[in-house]
């Protein structure tokens, strides 16, 4: 059966996407963001998974407000980078896994979660972007994407709790694929970050911190705040720091964390990045 | 969730709801637009045009020709929508949130984003 051997989390701030695409990836204002990230990008690169799962929001690029899926799963052959208003951006097509997606669509259906199925979608920056701080800027990815789009824009948009359960569900769609291939998942979004009312550039460093720790040893404690905390503790657009929990609700309940990096601000963001094992089955890499 | 604008239940903190999302379409639709390369185009060569096509009301109007962005945003606008604005007529992120927080743009960056400036 397919493995699940680690979980990442990751900002997907769009800035960060146009700073690498204006070569500012050594200036003083980035170098301590983007090296942060530099364990990370060894970790996969040690680690080698076949297929990443990522879970971001769509900002009104692929969905407008006209048709708003709360819970969407890509099932494509390939994934193209959506015009966001500066025309595509000149990275490579992202390869799905389809057969895998179809797979965990059954599974999410059977266990009363029901999404809606996209076999032709454009990603935009919120699955691009943790994908460049993982895997760089290669001219293939080395992975398969499964992509799934969660509604954090429109109220209402879903439970923090909901998001947890929905990870259960992927953890159980990964362990009964037959294949022996090997799965990351990416949780993305925030950290505290408002882009909104008289309360804009909104950023709470302590909280972020507090974040990065609960998610690896307090989930549950994550998963049963209210929408409402989100939003009060990491700000309007921060909220969709919940979508962290589907990453890590398909996890054990003990972990071992990896790597972890936090940066303020990367353009208007508190930013942070973990990467995350099962306890039972970590490899024998020393900690950081 | 709900609430009357102007009455956010978290200060200052407007969430994108049913009535703002009722109330900002024609805005957000007329933003959303931007994403493609025809209508940049015609923006940029007759804006207020433009904004015609989306039935946008006069308030509106002024509130997207004037880069009000506070405004945009109390009359329904969502920054993922708008920012397409900045597309084509580039203005800072950073910009857009002075503007709402009503500060100094190097004020902004210090006081809420505690930059060194």
């Amino acid at each position: 059966m397919a493995k699940l051997i680690g979980g990442l989390g990751t900002s997907h701030v769009p800035s960060i996407g146009a700073a690498i695409d204006k070569g500012l990836r050594d200036t003083p204002d980035w170098k301590p963001f983007f090296d942060g990230y530099i364990p990370g990008q060894e970790w996969v690169k040690e680690h080698k998974p076949d297929v990443a799962v990522v879970i971001f929001n769509d900002h009104g690029n692929s969905f407008f407000l006209d048709k708003v899926p709360t819970f969407a799963v890509g099932c494509a052959e390939e994934y193209r980078p959506v015009d966001e208003g500066w025309g595509p951006r000149a990275i490579p097509p992202f390869k799905g896994a389809v057969d895998f997606s179809w797979h965990f669509i059954d599974t999410l259906i059977e266990s009363r979660f029901d999404p809606m199925i996209c076999q032709e979608i454009e990603v935009d920056h919120g699955i691009q972007v943790p994908m460049e701080l993982f895997w760089g800027r290669p001219a293939e990815w080395p992975v398969r994407v499964v992509p799934i789009f969660v509604n954090v824009i429109q109220y209402p948009i879903p439970l923090p709790s909901r998001c947890y359960e929905m990870g259960r569900v992927l953890r159980q769609a990964i362990e009964s694929y037959p294949t022996d291939e090997r799965f990351v998942i990416l949780g993305t979004g925030g950290l505290s970050h408002q882009l909104q009312g008289a309360r804009a550039g909104f950023v709470n460093p302590q909280a972020d911190q507090a974040f990065l720790n609960d998610i690896a040893t307090d989930p549950e404690k994550l998963a049963s705040m209210s929408r409402e905390q989100y939003v009060e503790l990491f700000g309007s657009e921060g909220a969709e720091l919940m979508m962290w929990l589907v990453m890590r609700g398909a996890m054990d309940r003990d972990v071992v964390v990896r790597h972890k990096h936090y940066f303020v601000p990367a353009s208007m963001t508190g930013a942070g990045m973990i990467v995350m094992e099962n306890k039972a089955t970590a490899s024998p890499a020393v900690a950081a | 969730m709900e609430e009357k604008p102007g009455q956010d239940r978290i200060p200052d903190t407007p969430l994108f709801d049913r009535k703002r999302s009722l109330g900002g379409y024609r805005i957000n639709k007329m933003a959303m637009g931007l994403s493609k390369p025809e209508n940049r185009e015609a923006f940029k060569q007759d804006e207020s045009a433009y904004l015609d096509r989306f039935g946008l009301t006069p308030e509106e109007k002024e509130a997207v020709m004037t880069r009000n962005w506070r405004e945009m945003v109390r009359l329904g606008g969502n920054l993922f929508f708008i920012l397409k604005i900045s597309a084509v007529d580039p203005v800072r992120i950073t910009e857009i949130g002075a503007h709402q927080a009503g500060m100094d743009h190097d004020d902004f960056l210090r006081n809420r984003l505690g930059k060194k400036v």
